[in-house]
């Protein structure tokens, strides 16, 4: 009798307290069915980077607030740029008719960079495979031109009309391989005996192919596959496995400059290339980045013996390549395997640990600002560079 | 020297796509490469008989002052100086053997490594065997070393590429070391 009085009394408190419940409500409108929708993105925004990650992607984000704006899709035999207006991402890769067989397929993607819509595909001939090259592929500054590497194993570049979304036309290029665009009218190619090769092309069937002397040592010192290239000037960065930087200025008849040592620079021993010569020494996947604002490179260091060019960095070195001079040092948060500056005057450093963690870190302080958890692999797409 | 997973995620997701092309078209383009950069030894056997493998060095490398000549499905055996893949002793085949189903690329590139056994250098050719999706094995199987590893316009001796050239199929397996000759 007592246990039916209490249940009475809590029942008609709970449907005292929905009453009220439901006349607090009363004038809160209903929520509204729903339409699906797609996002789009605002234009390319300085602090964005993309780095490769998993799923076959490089993914967009706003280095700013640290979360993802978009996919684009691409493996990690692939390669993409911004063209030089921002206004799209090409995608070169290779895919197969049946995953991993079946007939090959080499193309050119052309996706939209507002809403990542895929515009056109242009069919091409056989890409060079290679784990993460971006000097694979790159688009002439006035976004005529796309160049992309071949190997079968003889060395070619297919100059790809993206105005008329065809292949202009193949050029060999043996014993040279990766392409570094000129400012204007054509690319050059390192090559195996220590030299370039550079390739003027305007269009039609005629193709110009001058070879500079060898100005560097590919059998004791090379050059870093991983040469910088500003494409509003056509000058360019190359670095050898001991940190010799030779400033150039790419064209038909390239212009190089003297050898100086970032080691030297920070005031530093030399490295030499000894296999038991320790020192400060650039290495990993993707070790340099160049800010277009204060023309300042950045190189990933580490400290080791020769033959550990491809050693994760726990430093990066700022330096002025004009000056020969460091600017600063930063200390990375984890040995990193490639890094990114972006292009502006208030840079963000970007840095991908081994275990796939990127560290956005503000250039003029030294400070981390995010660690985001990126699923990326070492290499990353920024705007401009 | 094992490389991280989101290494070996990034290596499987490119390794996994190489897959079959025309046998007869990359024999032509390879006899291409061969006509037009005659010093531009691409076969192993080419580069040992030419004697022009880099001497072995003085004093040795990190690398080497490390190696082994026990256990050939380790990292740090001693042939392993310059590859960068699974090994596929891991996978079903042997150091100069590939796993059942995949077959041998004709081509590679190359190292040269010293047997701390014999203190002997060696020309190896890190062939890659092909025709299948990249062997799931642990961790510990997957190499990246980079012993006189060179960039990719010295062809021969840059390990990132996908040594699949003339095989049946481009999909990448798994990496051997099988020795060519002693270096000189």
């Amino acid at each position: 009798m007592v246990g039916w009085s209490m249940k009475t009394t809590w029942r008609a408190a709970f449907s005292a307290m929905l009453m009220v419940s439901a006349a607090a409500h009363a004038d809160t409108p209903v929520l509204q069915a729903e339409q699906s929708d797609v996002a789009t993105l605002p234009p390319v925004a300085p602090h964005w980077f993309l780095p490769a990650t998993a799923h076959d992607a490089y993914t967009i984000y706003d280095g700013d607030a640290g979360h993802i704006l978009g996919t684009v899709p691409a493996s990690g035999l692939g390669n993409i740029v911004l063209s030089p207006d921002r206004k799209v991402f090409y995608v070169a890769d290779t895919i197969w008719s049946r995953g991993d067989h079946g007939t090959r397929q080499d193309l050119l993607q052309e996706y939209d960079a507002r809403t990542l819509k895929l515009l056109r595909e242009i069919e091409l001939p056989p890409r060079a495979l290679a784990v993460y090259k971006k000097q694979d592929f790159d688009v002439s500054p006035d976004g005529r031109w796309g160049y992309v590497f071949d190997m079968s194993p003889a060395t070619a570049v297919t100059v790809v009309d993206l105005a008329h979304a065809s292949v202009a036309r193949t050029v060999d290029i043996p014993g040279c391989a990766l392409v570094f665009p000129w400012k204007t009218g054509g690319f050059s190619s390192l090559c195996g005996d220590g030299s370039l090769t550079n390739v003027g092309y305007a269009g039609g069937a005629e193709v110009k192919v001058t070879h500079t002397k060898p100005f560097f040592d590919a059998n004791n010192d090379p050059i870093f596959e991983q040469g910088l290239v500003d494409r509003a000037t056509g000058r360019a960065l190359f670095v050898s496995y001991s940190g010799k930087v030779y400033a150039t200025t790419l064209g038909q008849d390239p212009v190089i400059g003297a050898p100086w040592s970032i080691q030297q620079a920070a005031g530093q021993p030399v490295a030499g290339t000894g296999v038991q010569d320790l020192a400060w020494r650039p290495g990993g996947a993707q070790p340099f980045a160049w800010n277009r604002a204060s023309g300042h490179l950045f190189v990933l260091m580490h400290m080791g013996t020769y033959w550990t060019h491809k050693t994760a960095g726990t430093e990066v070195w700022e330096l002025d390549p004009v000056a020969h001079a460091l600017v600063r040092r930063i200390d990375l948060p984890e040995p990193a395997r490639g890094i990114a500056v972006s292009p502006d005057a208030a840079p963000l450093l970007y840095s991908t640990a081994e275990n796939g963690k990127i560290a956005t870190i503000d250039v003029r302080t030294g400070t981390v600002r995010r660690t985001i958890e990126a699923q990326a692999g070492p290499v990353f797409l920024v705007p401009d560079m | 020297m094992s490389v991280s997973f989101l290494d070996r995620l990034g290596e499987t997701a490119t390794r996994k796509l190489a897959a079959r092309s025309s046998r007869r078209g990359v024999l032509g383009r390879m006899s291409a490469a061969m006509a037009l950069a005659p010093a531009f030894p691409l076969l192993p056997v080419s580069r040992a008989d030419a004697a022009s493998a880099p001497a072995p060095a003085a004093t040795l490398s990190d690398f080497e002052r490390r190696a082994q000549s026990k256990d050939a499905t380790k990292c740090n055996y001693w042939r392993h100086c310059a590859i960068d893949g699974v090994l596929c002793g891991c996978c079903g085949g042997g150091v100069h053997t590939c796993p059942p189903g995949t077959e041998p690329s004709p081509v590679s590139w190359i190292g040269t490594c010293r047997n701390p056994a014999d203190g002997r250098s060696y020309v190896i050719a890190y062939r890659d065997c092909c025709g299948r999706d990249i062997c799931a094995t642990s961790k510990d199987c997957h190499c990246n070393t980079a012993d006189r590893e060179m960039p990719i316009y010295r062809p021969q001796a840059s390990n990132d590429i996908i040594w699949c050239f003339g095989t049946a199929s481009t999909a990448y397996h798994c990496s051997t070391a099988a020795i060519v000759g002693q270096a000189s």
